[in-house]
């Protein structure tokens, strides 16, 4: 029964149906499904196929990783409501766009994903200045910073992510905490993030949440 | 003398002329170019024209620009907060709609001509035309009716609206967006404006799927480009990649320019425009930043290479980045009109 529920549920997510793949998540419930093989089989694999699709250059587009992130997302906080107890939380991440760039779609979908990956994210909003990213993440303990510019010049700018790599140093924290860029010029650049002083970077939201999974584990080892 | 209107025509024609066009769009460098800050440089509309006049007569290329920036579509239509940067584009700071109650409250001004918001505009248009009209081709960047919405609630909120809020006030949004994109177009035509870059994302399979593209997209393509004719309008993407829809978008709408993306394969846009119209292949300018004369030239020549064969071909940059050197731009164009020269066997 839940191969068929994944394969309804995949479906829906490729036709960006969203109706649609919250009828299959009810009804996967209605029949028994656990709300928590409903996140953790259906949900995230369902996320983890789609990074695949993209690795492999496989037809995937902003509004399906959009849908995607807004379906995970809707559905994780409807099923985690439902759980038996309280889901462990794998790791802690603050997100926002660069200091001079007003763009929010690409954090929303990375922050949808994160959700669903069980990982607590708080988004700081746009326009987020290197001393309030590197002050967040302390304060609550996060393990990465995200920082996403759609601008050239708030990708590369000084007060980017090379801002928050200065501010990581001189506070001591760089084995703490992990940077990871994401936005429009990274695309058009694959070794950029290097320049800007990142730990990583990735072409989309919905590759973003695996790569801040992997960084959140790794500082956790 | 040949110039650079004459070359873009015999391009679009597809004859020979010395070499083929070249459009480098300078156009985050006109405050440096001034020596003034954005904020003075903008608030003129002379310095724009006049900051593009002098950088076109330095290094040579065939277009000059109208555009300040993109968000100023958003102050004609309410936007009061502009975010200032020395090293790139002014970004808009507060959006124009917030909830869905303020697409009722979204006026469009019934003549562009006299808003205030455009007056600058009209007297850089005026001062392009003057120095340059008939010579060089003047540019003018609209946003289609379907990316309209994004400068004034945010790509994310348009989204949102879009895939899943309620019809009614999407709809309206997007009437009022093309009233506006109708009466933009006009303006622009009317104040001397040749090359009409009809920018939408939505117009490309990265944005949104070839299911949703056909449905929705295409359709309000159709719509736009019926409502103001071909002449002069430029096919473009915001350098999202659209060669898999360059032949239905031809065949529904006749538009003749296809200014390609940097992710595109220009052999294979031209393949499939077939002559029917004009190829413009794009080079990934982000990269000239901190690539070597060396690796420039060779790209240029790349691009070159896939895109003159056959003729129709134009070479172009996208909104050239304020870092960009001086040298690395000067690379460029000198391997393009090197490269992009029309000899007896090409």
């Amino acid at each position: 029964m839940l191969d068929k529920i994944i394969k309804e549920y995949n479906e829906a997510i490729y036709d960006t149906d969203r109706d649609r793949a919250l009828m299959v998540v009810h009804q996967a419930v209605e029949q028994g499904v656990s709300p928590e093989d409903v996140v953790f089989k259906v949900v995230l694999p369902a996320l983890d196929l789609m990074v695949k699709a993209i690795s492999e250059n496989m037809d995937a587009n902003l509004a399906q990783h959009f849908m995607t992130a807004q379906i995970a997302d809707t559905v994780t906080a409807e099923m985690i409501a439902k759980f038996k107890k309280v889901p462990a939380v794998v790791g802690t991440v603050v997100i926002g766009t660069a200091q001079g760039d007003m763009h929010s779609l690409g954090k929303r979908i990375v922050i949808g994903c994160l959700k669903a990956r069980m990982i607590d994210v708080t988004d700081l909003g746009v326009n987020v200045t290197p001393e309030h990213f590197v002050d967040e993440a302390v304060g609550r303990k996060a393990q990465v910073i995200g920082i996403s510019a759609m601008m050239v010049h708030t990708a590369r700018g000084e007060n980017g992510s090379l801002a928050v790599r200065r501010l990581l140093q001189e506070r001591g924290l760089e084995d703490k905490i992990r940077i990871i860029v994401g936005g429009a010029p990274f695309r058009f650049d694959d070794g950029l993030y290097r320049t800007v002083q990142a730990d990583a970077w990735a072409s989309d939201g919905v590759t973003a949440s695996k790569v801040v999974a992997d960084l959140v584990k790794e500082v956790r080892q | 003398m040949i110039t650079g209107m004459d070359r873009l025509v015999a391009a679009i024609k597809g004859e020979k002329s010395d070499r083929i066009p070249v459009f480098c769009n300078l156009i985050d460098q006109g405050p440096r170019e001034m020596g003034l800050t954005p904020q003075e440089y903008y608030a003129n509309g002379d310095y724009v024209a006049e900051a593009q006049l002098r950088m076109q007569a330095r290094y040579g290329y065939d277009n000059v620009w109208s555009l300040f920036y993109v968000g100023k579509e958003a102050e004609l239509l309410g936007c009061k907060k502009i975010l200032y940067d020395k090293h790139g584009p002014p970004n808009v700071e507060e959006f124009v709609i917030k909830t869905y109650d303020d697409i009722d409250r979204l006026e469009v001004p019934t003549d562009l001509t006299q808003h205030p918001a455009f007056a600058e505009e009209l007297k850089c248009l005026a001062l392009l035309k003057r120095e340059a009209g008939g010579k060089s081709p003047i540019c003018a960047y609209i946003s289609s009716s379907m990316t309209l919405p994004a400068m004034l609630m945010g790509m994310e909120k348009w989204m949102e609206l879009l895939f899943f809020g309620p019809a009614e006030p999407r709809e309206a949004l997007l009437a009022k967006c093309h009233d506006f994109f109708v009466k933009e177009v006009k303006a622009y035509r009317d104040g001397g404006a040749d090359v009409l870059v009809y920018s939408n994302p939505f117009g490309s399979t990265d944005t949104v799927p070839m299911k949703y593209f056909l449905e929705h997209s295409l359709p309000w393509i159709e719509k736009d480009i019926a409502a103001v004719g071909t002449a002069g309008m430029v096919y473009y993407c915001g350098m999202s990649s659209f060669n898999k829809v360059i032949d239905i978008v031809l065949a529904r709408t006749g538009l003749g320019v296809y200014y390609l993306s940097p992710l595109d394969d220009i052999a294979e846009g031209k393949r499939i425009i077939a002559g029917r119209g004009l190829t413009c292949g794009v080079i990934n300018d982000i990269r000239l930043i901190d690539w070597g004369r060396d690796e420039i030239r060779a790209e240029v020549k790349r691009m070159i290479e896939a895109g003159m064969p056959g003729g129709k071909f134009l070479f172009g940059t996208g909104v050239m980045p304020y870092d960009i050197p001086e040298a690395n731009i000067r690379a460029m164009l000198e391997a393009a009109y090197e490269f992009g020269r029309y000899d007896d066997d090409k």
